[in-house]
């Protein structure tokens, strides 16, 4: 049923190796690097020399292509061509569409801004596509992250299908028992109310039930927590985020400088 | 000296005003498999939480008298030490999994991992207690994709892999179906036969009858009767009382009532015992 629950793409990978955090650390300074770099053609630059190498190394290309395709790229080009509209700067017009004025600026302005989207919507979807949910929470609770904020986090993640599929039987059931929810919008959103009683009144039952069951296996238990799974964290690991870290400082120091 | 001790225990929820539990006292020894009926009310999910810790450190409200495990009493101890001692599985399979795991191997770890258990120590406990419940097969396995039976017996193995002494169990196969129930009752039967000590609510006469050592009949927060398995399900006081009985016994009792059971054999529980009375 709910086999796949994320993105994550089981394969071996030097990417894949890479210990999770240095990952998170390598998004996020691709990322801020994009953002905050005072020179135009940096998020472009990322987006073809680091993150589509990375998606190589990683041995996901064709799971990341796939969803460059259904997400990264509708997401970038709203956002393109929205900024171009809108954007109020610039004396060049290229044309006019409507009252509004499409300038040879707000195209470049534009043109950066979606890159930048595009940056950050693939390095989150590269993460999530080399590192199994799991494993980043469990090393960052080893490294002192609290384990109850783990847990929400990860439960979230699996217990959304599942909320899913419990919402979708009690549609079922009404609509057994005559419930309209295929005709107008308002009455398809009138007929929503019925749901939320059952279906969150059920979860916060729930709630008490699952509580139970995880202090039954020492949840709140005040030894160090173990993990089943060693996660590798390499020297390599170590001296990577050293530098991507003085990356991110370099180029903010830059920012600052220059402007 | 019993494993189990409860003295004089009665317990109040804190938002209700008379007690769930009155005056209980009852002995589980080492080894022994003890059966819990009553019918709806009667308070058997309570004492299951009693025995567990659950009451009174979850659910607060007022406890007296004494819960004893191993020596070692409930009120003076923690919740997350007491499930070291007391493991407890209860009805909902599905409330039961922790949400926290892809797989049925990291989940039956789940509970090793939160009280500190070294890895080395981990791997060999997890295949142990799986190859146990029989449900090795199922490691790779999302907690999700399974069966009603599979993951209460799923829910099983991860509280038996913590060691605990005691293992209470709250109806687990009254959301099953006949073959999940046939399932949850072999890996109940084995652990049994491990020798492990076992509190278990059940509505199923029949499997109590077949397993159980005693039985204790709790009817409106008290001990109604204590015995052993074929004495208290055919006593004439619970059908009086309300408790499911057997349909066996049931039909034995109309049959000494017309004069087709000798009123000197015991009544039926289990059909191989109806038919042996019948044929008399």
């Amino acid at each position: 049923m709910h086999e796949r629950l994320s993105y994550y793409v089981k394969r071996d990978s030097a990417l894949h190796r890479l210990n999770p955090l240095t990952k998170f650390i390598l998004v996020l300074s691709i990322i801020l690097i994009s953002f905050v770099s005072p020179w135009y053609w940096t998020a472009h630059l990322l987006l073809l020399l680091g993150i589509v190498p990375l998606c190589f190394l990683g041995r996901v290309s064709r799971e990341f292509f796939a969803s460059a395709i259904r997400l990264i790229i509708p997401a970038a080009g709203f956002i393109f061509v929205m900024q171009s509209l809108f954007q109020p700067v610039g004396q060049t017009i290229i044309f006019k569409f409507w009252f509004l004025d499409v300038t040879q600026e707000s195209l470049a302005f534009a043109f950066r801004i979606a890159t930048r989207i595009a940056v950050m919507i693939s390095a989150f979807t590269l993460l999530l596509m080399t590192t199994h949910p799991s494993e980043l929470m469990s090393d960052l609770t080893r490294r002192g992250l609290p384990g109850q904020f783990a847990y929400v986090i990860i439960s979230t993640l699996q217990i959304l299908p599942q909320m899913q599929a419990k919402a979708q039987t009690i549609i079922n059931a009404q609509r057994s028992r005559g419930l309209d929810t295929e005709s107008s919008f308002l009455k398809r959103a009138g007929s929503l109310i019925p749901l939320v009683g059952p279906l969150v009144f059920g979860s916060l039952v729930e709630v008490e039930e699952r509580a139970i069951a995880i202090e039954a296996r020492g949840f709140t238990s005040t030894h160090v927590k173990t993990s089943l799974h060693d996660v590798p964290d390499s020297s390599f690991d170590k001296v990577m985020r050293w530098f991507l870290v003085a990356l991110v400082v370099i180029t903010l120091i830059l920012k600052i400088w220059l402007s | 000296m019993a494993l189990v001790n409860l003295q004089n225990v009665t317990y109040t929820y804190p938002i209700t005003h008379s007690p769930v539990l009155q005056n209980i006292s009852m002995q589980v020894n080492e080894g022994e498999f003890v059966a819990i009926i009553g019918p709806n009310g009667a308070g058997k999910s309570t004492l299951c939480y009693t025995i567990a810790g659950f009451v009174p450190h979850f659910f607060k409200g007022e406890l007296t008298g004494t819960v004893e495990v191993a020596g070692q009493e409930s009120s003076k101890s923690n919740l997350h030490e007491w499930v070291l001692n007391v493991g407890l599985a209860f009805q909902n399979p599905f409330n039961q999994i922790s949400g926290a795991k892809y797989t049925v191997f990291e989940e039956i770890a789940f509970g090793l991992e939160n009280t500190g258990v070294p890895r080395e120590e981990m791997k060999p406990r997890v295949e142990e207690a799986m190859k146990l419940t029989g449900i090795g097969d199922l490691a790779d396995r999302s907690p999700y994709s399974l069966s009603g039976g599979q993951q209460q017996r799923v829910a099983l193995t991860s509280i038996l892999v913590m060691q605990p002494k005691v293992l209470v169990l709250d109806e687990p196969t009254s959301q099953m179906d006949p073959i999940g129930t046939r399932e949850v009752f072999g890996v109940i039967r084995t652990m049994a036969e491990n020798g492990m000590t076992v509190v278990l609510v059940e509505h199923k006469v029949e499997w109590i009858a077949r397993f159980a050592d005693r039985v204790i009949a709790l009817h409106e927060g008290k001990i109604l009767m204590e015995g052993k398995p074929s004495e208290v399900l055919t006593s004439d006081l619970l059908a009086e009382n309300g408790f499911g009985i057997s349909r066996y016994t049931s039909t034995a009792r109309e049959a000494r009532n017309q004069g087709l059971w000798s009123k000197a054999r015991q009544l039926a529980i289990t059909l191989d015992e109806a038919v042996a009375g019948f044929k008399q």
